[in-house]
């Protein structure tokens, strides 16, 4: 159930994205980029934190190996 | 006639309450999604130490939120206060977007930032984070309604001047938030938020990387913030770009005060890397130009050119003489709405009406305008240009200078060695105050690039003030220095405690004690 509500959701959110690029097309099209690009900047944020998590498991688990 | 002292007077205070103003926005529209991605690697990882990294990251934005809040509100009072004909003359449109800013935007952002703030342990994780993408949201939608107003007067689309009630009305709602200047101005300005926002927290890093304090949550920081700086900057440069695209066509005597264009040249243009304009001769001196770079970056071609000072000053005085009909025939139906003659007249010449305005300084019964007049009202369409000019370099500069660095802090993160480059982490602190710095380069450049027009080539600057006298105007200005300069002074402070105060623990214990990367365990270091 709860993957289907949040398989509602994306839908939803997919749809609505959908909708504004139809709408804003070449009207609107700097608003657009602006959704995109600023959602692309906090997603490459976010994964450059997780990157740093794996990193440093990555190292630690060496080190372990090496004592 | 206004005073021309109080004109100026009233510009200085808006110009010094508005930069004052925007120390504060850029953070907040850019930390505001920083913090949203912290708490979605939290919400998204589990781990605690994106919880730390929201919570004293949210800390400094609130602290700055607070600020810009109580900076920004005097702002819109001073529309009415000093500026009332302008108010009055394009109301009807400008107000729109402000209210809608109030009502929507700012509401918006003000409630969510209660639950952001106070909703840690009352929340689910899921709607703490919603609250945080909503602050986010909310403050970055109020600086696009601020943006519209202000794109307006930068490109009056979307609007109509009504002689029968002497008031710019509105026409065309979508032609006005869709404005390629509004949208261009409106992701410039966001944008250069989270570069703003990069720099800070990649420069506060630092600072507990240089001292060995706080290591995993600073190194993290730096990372998300390195790595959110070095796309925003590259952003930001793209969307200046298309700013002076938009500008060459609908703001020329702004473009050519940026590039210091006098006269017309050849296709391709060089572009004046340093030069000292002077603007009682109307050249420039010590000149170094990069050759064909200007045709490149105004017209994206090497093979067309943009008007220089000369022709758009030839354009000015024909327009000038244009809009002495147009003011003429409103001054009749002012008097008799139902002259259909002065009607015809004016709709002849309405386009020019406001160029008739600009020669009313000089000539206040146009009918005995001399050409003098009409020259000097011409020569008065060019804005400062050494002042536009230098804020416009200084502006781009530190822009290169910031993706330079951000490429590097990327780079020095990713190989996860950021950490040991100790002359880089002082350079990093060093950064903070630049796009501070930068933003207010090109909010000069913006505002005084539109000069001599509150609403360009509508409504001239000297007939939009209030009638107040000077020293109503001095007082006022005084007091508005002395209470900002104090919020700057409160806004470093409370920065700079909680900086060095740093992250509270978690669990809510020992403030500012410095944490052993190892005390976050295997979750926090994955």
């Amino acid at each position: 159930m709860r993957t289907f509500l949040y398989f509602l959701l994306f839908m939803f959110l997919a749809g609505v994205i959908t909708i504004l690029a139809a709408i804003l097309g070449d009207e609107g099209a700097w608003y657009f980029a602006w959704l995109i690009g600023t959602a692309m900047l906090v997603l490459v944020s976010a994964a450059g934190g997780a990157l740093l998590d794996a990193q440093e498991a990555s190292a630690a688990a060496a080190g372990r190996e090496q004592s | 006639m206004i005073n021309g002292t109080v004109v100026d007077l009233s510009r200085v205070q808006f110009a010094a309450t508005a930069l004052y103003h925007f120390l504060f926005v850029p953070l907040t529209l850019g930390l505001s999604f920083l913090l949203a991605a912290m708490e979605t690697v939290y919400v998204t990882t589990g781990k605690p130490i994106y919880k730390q990294m929201a919570q004293f990251w949210g800390k400094l934005f609130m602290i700055n939120f607070a600020l810009g809040v109580a900076t920004g509100l005097t702002m819109e009072f001073q529309f009415g206060t000093n500026w009332s004909f302008y108010s009055s003359f394009v109301g009807d449109i400008f107000g729109a977007p402000l209210a809608i800013e109030g009502l929507m935007a700012f509401f918006m952002e003000s409630t969510f930032v209660g639950l952001m703030v106070f909703g840690w342990e009352r929340l689910s994780k899921g709607q703490h984070l919603a609250a945080t993408w909503l602050v986010a949201f909310g403050s970055n939608l109020s600086a696009l309604w601020i943006l519209v107003a202000n794109g307006f007067m930068q490109d009056p689309v979307g609007a109509t001047f009504d002689p029968f009630t002497m008031r710019m009305q509105l026409t065309s709602f979508q032609k006005l938030i869709f404005s390629p200047d509004v949208q261009s101005k409106f992701v410039h300005t966001s944008i250069a938020g989270y570069v703003t926002a990069a720099v800070f927290v990649t420069g506060v890093s630092a600072f507990y990387l240089l001292r060995k304090r706080h290591v995993p949550l600073a190194k993290r920081s730096l990372r998300m913030a390195a790595l959110f700086g070095v796309l925003a900057t590259i952003g930001v440069i793209t969307l200046g770009d298309a700013l002076g695209f938009v500008a060459a066509r609908v703001q020329p005597t702004k473009l050519a005060a940026m590039e210091g264009l006098w006269k017309a040249q050849a296709a391709p243009m060089p572009f004046n890397l340093i030069a000292f304009p002077s603007q009682t001769e109307q050249k420039n001196d010590g000149v170094v130009q990069v050759p064909d770079l200007l045709s490149l970056l105004v017209t994206h071609s090497l093979d067309r050119t943009v008007l220089g000072v000369d022709a758009l000053e030839r354009q000015a005085r024909r327009r000038i003489e244009q809009g002495i009909p147009a003011v003429q025939a409103l001054r009749v139906l002012a008097r008799d709405p139902t002259n259909a003659a002065a009607l015809a007249k004016f709709t002849a010449h309405r386009r020019d009406l406001g160029y008739g305005f600009l020669l009313q300084r000089y000539a206040p019964d146009l009918s005995q305008a001399t050409p003098a007049q009409v020259r000097a009202a011409a020569r008065d369409t060019i804005p400062p240009v050494a002042a536009v000019f230098w804020s416009f370099r200084v502006m781009v500069g530190l822009g290169l200078l910031m993706l330079a660095f951000f490429v590097l802090a990327a780079l020095y993160s990713l190989h996860n060695t950021v950490q040991n480059k100790r002359w880089f982490l002082k350079v990093a602190v060093w950064m903070i105050p630049v796009p501070f710095l930068a933003n207010e380069c090109g909010w000069l450049v913006a505002e005084l690039g539109r000069q001599p027009w509150t609403v360009f080539d509508v409504l001239p600057t000297w007939m939009s003030a209030s009638t107040h006298s000077v020293a109503y105007m001095v007082f006022s200005l005084i007091g508005f220095l002395g209470l900002y300069s104090i919020f700057i002074v409160i806004e470093l402070y409370l920065l700079v405690r909680a900086i060095r105060l740093g992250p509270a623990e978690p669990g809510g214990a020992g403030e500012g004690r410095t944490v052993p990367a190892a005390a976050h365990g295997g979750k926090a270091e994955g």
